[in-house]
């Protein structure tokens, strides 16, 4: 064989660039390790521990709600859902008939929560049902072999017991919104349930305890490998409240399909026994997501079943606020106890005549019996000396025209006029005989149940203002009393005693044998009336609303209750009787017949 | 008789002298790949440890056996060898198993045989063969057409199984041998702007959409993370997470709770890097350079220009296997199906790696026969 002399060289030389070639690759590839694992190496093993841990909430059990007698208000009661976790479906179509069959509903029904569902991750499971009965529980636990996409998911709901009768004073609960989270950073996460009204908000970090969490180390798959950590629940506190559930499912009844509201509490303490706004709703409609329809119903209704009547609603107070003229007079020495106005059934002041309730009059009133028969031409005249800003100011002693510093937020403030007031706001100078209908509780003058309460409680107690509340234990050291004259306070109570309990009293239909009442009647007129028309042949919405505020025993009171019934007519008709019962709830009858 | 060492038939001398380190470092490679395969699959219902290491004692004797060969012999039978590895191609696309949407396997019970591995094997012989008769400075034109012709054609077979991956391994070997035997740089120059050309009608005209999916989310890896950026994503929190030191043997958790899928086959080396940390990564890479580095060098002394073509083209072909199958964990290049050679779980190709690395140390023994 012939050797020809091989061209080797050329190829030997040109080696060493191959492996430069390939040693700037190795290069470039180490230093693409250096950058992941050394320059990013924290942000990948955040990264991967992220994928691995899966963060658990542990809901902590919310706090009961007791009333006074601990009486279980508010409860926490198990509710089963229903989930179907798609990635570990061979066949939803299949699944899906299965729930369909156990609930008895349409397959179509349960697609449409896949599908609305579908762009959220798939190893999140879909909520398909809530509130399985026991019986579908159990139903979906034995299939469990056969259809391991389904999960049951238990959740605390929150029972009211008493639905609509606790309702304005307990409130409810409701998905954390953009403006909780923004109160109070840190406390609340999206999704958490928080109190939307009532003592569930205002107590609602008492109430909510806090969440634990439990670290999950999961696969690819989603399916829990181990428990990497576990931080416990810390259960809310219970909320005992001063409320008196007898109490105030007797002025509910009383209310029936009446629009109104009710309020008892110790003038001694500012504990609220009773917080009734009628008509009411079911907190335990809030639970769960409500439809549009049961939204509309709550929301159009014309009687705001929503509305807590007792701090949201104002009305002028009638002839109730005759006792803040009395006190005033007094204290300022305008009038004496035994200083008589002759009522004639009407009066003219600055040219204008004005009626008395009583159309043949009273005769001759001192202030004893102005207030036990509600005369208003004495009234009428006393205001008329006292002037406009005077009586304003006793109003504001007696804590009217503000908010009562009640636990529960949203109170009204009312309106209690002066001249200033009509200046700035109205834009005109305060007309005299305006002060003539302030006089008898009328015209521009504004007062929630729950401010003449608190007027009422320092009425009975001597002269101080307490602070309405619901939580006990509160704070609840009355006040200093106020700058009044303690015989003024004296004089009147004894004259609401007489109210009820002595013969042309206006409120003596409240009598009881057994415990000496005091009250007073009052009657807000809604529409202005020229002429002397029966309340009963009035359109409903024109008809006056009825005031009675009151407090027993007489020497040493315990109980102060405002019944104010919208439309309802005289005070002394409509109002009075739902106080009578609150008395005899609360007092009980000694001697049973 | 006795044997002596200054004899003219030196046999045990040069034994003693073959690059044997290239087989330790195969050994060892694969001593590590076992390991890896075992913490990767030790989840799964098949531990893959037991598998591969069938498949390595296999390659092992695969490995003896080329060594004992003589690659003149083999090279005067490469037509037949280049032939019968076409047939294979062509056979297995009638006759193959499909597996993750390739054709590309001959089933052979639970075991399956990679045709185009083997394939590129007897490409290369023939390549050297075709190359090493030329015998001139530069190649000719028609020459370097010659080549391209014949790895054009295993190639358009192995693209008719779908694994471009696989078929786009012909091209480093190709050129790496082109490029020893002489390639003037004006053409080196055209043939790149021919790439460019051909890129383009490649992406409009032959790849598929999965293809093309691939290199977008290599481009943008946020756009599909529950697709094809999945991966993707996977591999680079697991590379990133084992930061300098690693998570220890066997306790990543991209691996241990599977997020991290392909991770015994092709991307067993971010298993590697979760728990061994950049430390492991670069002893590893350092092992992978040292066994080319010595591989050249078997190039440098060979023989002949067959000896020095085939190793070139072997070699060019496993360090293509490194670089990319790296450079694709850490999400330097588009992910591909490309293996890392003695790393990775696979059979034909553990297989193939070890007759390639006994085809090598097969020139080195015999560089001093016949001269």
């Amino acid at each position: 064989m012939k050797r020809v002399r091989e061209e080797r060289e050329n190829l030997v030389s040109r080696i060493p660039r191959l492996q430069v070639f390939f040693a700037a690759l190795m290069i470039i590839i180490a230093t693409g390790y250096w950058r992941v694992q050394v320059v990013g190496g924290d942000f990948y093993r955040g990264l991967a521990e992220n994928n691995r841990l899966r963060r658990v909430p542990i809901k902590a059990p919310r706090g009961l709600i007791y009333d006074r007698d601990d009486r279980l208000l508010v409860d926490n009661v198990p509710s089963y859902n229903l989930l179907l976790d798609g990635s570990r479906s061979a066949n939803v179509e299949r699944a899906l008939a299965f729930a369909a069959a156990v609930l008895e509903r349409e397959p179509s029904e349960l697609r449409s929560a896949v599908e609305r569902h579908s762009g959220r991750s798939r190893f999140e499971p879909v909520l398909l049902a809530e509130n399985l009965t026991l019986a579908d529980v159990s139903q979906v636990s034995v299939a469990q072999l056969e259809y391991p996409e389904f999960e049951i998911d238990v959740e605390h709901l929150r029972l009211y017991r008493h639905g609509p009768l606790t309702a304005h004073a307990l409130g409810y609960l409701g998905e954390a919104t953009e403006e909780d989270l923004a109160r109070r950073p840190g406390a609340y996460q999206p999704g958490d349930l928080v109190g939307r009204k009532g003592m569930e908000r205002v107590f609602d970090l008492h109430l909510r305890g806090r969440d634990g969490e439990r670290e999950l180390i999961v696969d690819s798959r989603g399916r829990t490998r181990e428990e990497h950590g576990r931080e416990a629940a810390v259960a809310g506190k219970n909320l005992h409240l001063t409320l008196d559930l007898e109490l105030q499912q007797e002025a509910a009844r009383y209310l029936g399909e009446r629009a109104g509201a009710a309020v008892a509490l110790d003038p001694r303490s500012g504990e609220v026994l009773m917080l009734v706004s009628a008509p009411s709703y079911n907190p335990n409609l809030f639970t769960r997501r409500l439809d549009d329809e049961q939204w509309r119903e709550l929301i159009d209704s014309p009687y705001h079943p929503l509305q807590n009547r007792t701090i949201q609603n104002a009305h002028p107070p009638g002839s109730v606020f005759k006792m803040v003229l009395a006190v005033a007079g007094l204290s300022e020495g305008t009038v004496s106890p035994t200083d008589s106005v002759f009522c004639s059934g009407s009066t003219t002041i600055y040219n204008r005549r004005n009626r008395c309730w009583l159309r043949r009059g009273h005769g001759w009133v001192n202030l004893r019996k102005a207030i036990k028969e509600s005369c208003d031409v004495y009234f009428y005249h006393l205001g008329q000396k006292l002037g406009i800003n005077r009586i304003a100011h006793y109003a504001r002693l007696f804590g009217l025209g503000g908010p009562t510093g009640f636990d529960i937020p949203g109170e009204k403030a009312g309106l209690i006029p002066d001249t200033e007031w009509s200046l700035a706001r109205r834009g005109s100078p305060w007309y005299p005989g305006e002060t003539i209908s302030v006089a008898i509780g009328q015209g521009p003058i504004l007062v929630t149940p729950l401010q003449l309460a608190g007027m009422t409680a320092a009425l009975a107690n001597g002269g101080r203002l307490v602070r309405p509340h619901l939580a006990r234990g509160g704070r609840s050291a009355p006040s200093a009393p106020i700058a009044v004259d303690p015989d003024a306070i004296a004089l009147v109570r004894e004259a609401m005693w007489a109210v009820v309990n002595e013969e042309h009293g206006t409120g003596s239909s409240v009598r009881l044998p057994y415990v000496q009442i005091a009250g007073k009647t009052g009657t807000a007129q809604v529409v202005e009336q020229r002429t002397w028309t029966r309340n009963e042949d009035l359109p409903e919405e024109h008809r006056d609303h009825a005031w009675f505020v009151s407090f027993a025993p007489v020497d040493d009171p315990r109980l102060v209750v405002v019944a104010f019934v919208e439309h309802g007519g005289h005070g002394s008709d409509a109002a009075a009787p739902l106080a009578k019962r609150i008395y005899e709830s609360y007092f009980g009858d000694p001697d049973p017949r | 008789m006795t044997l002596t060492l200054a004899d003219d038939r030196p046999l045990l001398r040069h034994l003693a002298d073959v690059r044997w380190v290239l087989l330790a470092l195969a050994l060892l490679l694969a001593a590590i790949g076992l390991a890896t395969v075992h913490s990767a699959s030790s989840e799964l219902a098949v531990d893959y440890l037991p598998r591969q290491a069938v498949w390595v004692a296999l390659g092992l004797l695969a490995l003896f056996a080329a060594l004992g060969v003589d690659y003149q012999s083999l090279t005067k039978f490469s037509l037949p060898l280049y032939v019968g590895g076409l047939l294979a191609l062509a056979a297995v696309l009638f006759l193959g198993t499909e597996r993750g949407g390739a054709r590309s396997w001959f089933g052979i019970g639970s075991f399956g045989l990679q045709p185009s591995e083997f394939a590129k094997l007897t490409t290369a012989l023939l390549l050297a063969r075709y190359l090493a008769a030329t015998n001139r400075r530069y190649l000719r034109l028609h020459e370097i057409a010659g080549a391209c012709g014949l790895v054009a054609v295993p190639m358009a077979l192995i693209v008719l199984q779908k694994d471009l991956g696989s078929a786009a391994m012909f091209l480093p070997m190709l050129a790496g041998m082109l490029f020893v035997a002489g390639v003037r740089w004006q053409v080196i120059v055209a043939a790149a702007l021919l790439a460019l050309v051909a890129g383009g009608v490649l992406w409009n005209f032959v790849m598929l959409d999965y293809q093309k999916g691939r290199v977008m989310t290599f481009l943008d890896p946020g756009r599909d993370p529950l697709g094809a950026g999945y991966q993707l994503r996977q591999s680079k929190i697991a590379v990133g997470s084992g930061q300098i030191v690693g998570r220890g043997y066997m306790q990543g958790t991209q691996s241990q709770l599977r997020f991290l899928p392909a991770r015994h086959t092709d991307f067993v080396f971010a298993v590697l890097a979760e728990e061994w940390g950049f430390l492991g990564v670069a002893s590893v890479l350092v092992l992978y350079g040292i066994f080319i580095f010595n591989g050249a060098m078997v190039a440098v002394r060979a023989r002949d220009r067959t000896g020095i073509l085939l190793v070139v083209g072997l070699l060019a072909g496993f360090a293509f296997h490194v670089a990319y199958n790296t450079a694709m964990v850490v999400g330097l290049v588009p992910i591909t199906g490309i293996p890392l050679p003695f790393l990775s779980y696979g059979g034909s190709f553990t297989l193939a790696s070890f007759l390639a690395t006994g085809m090598i140390l097969g020139v080195d023994l015999r560089r001093y026969v016949n001269r």
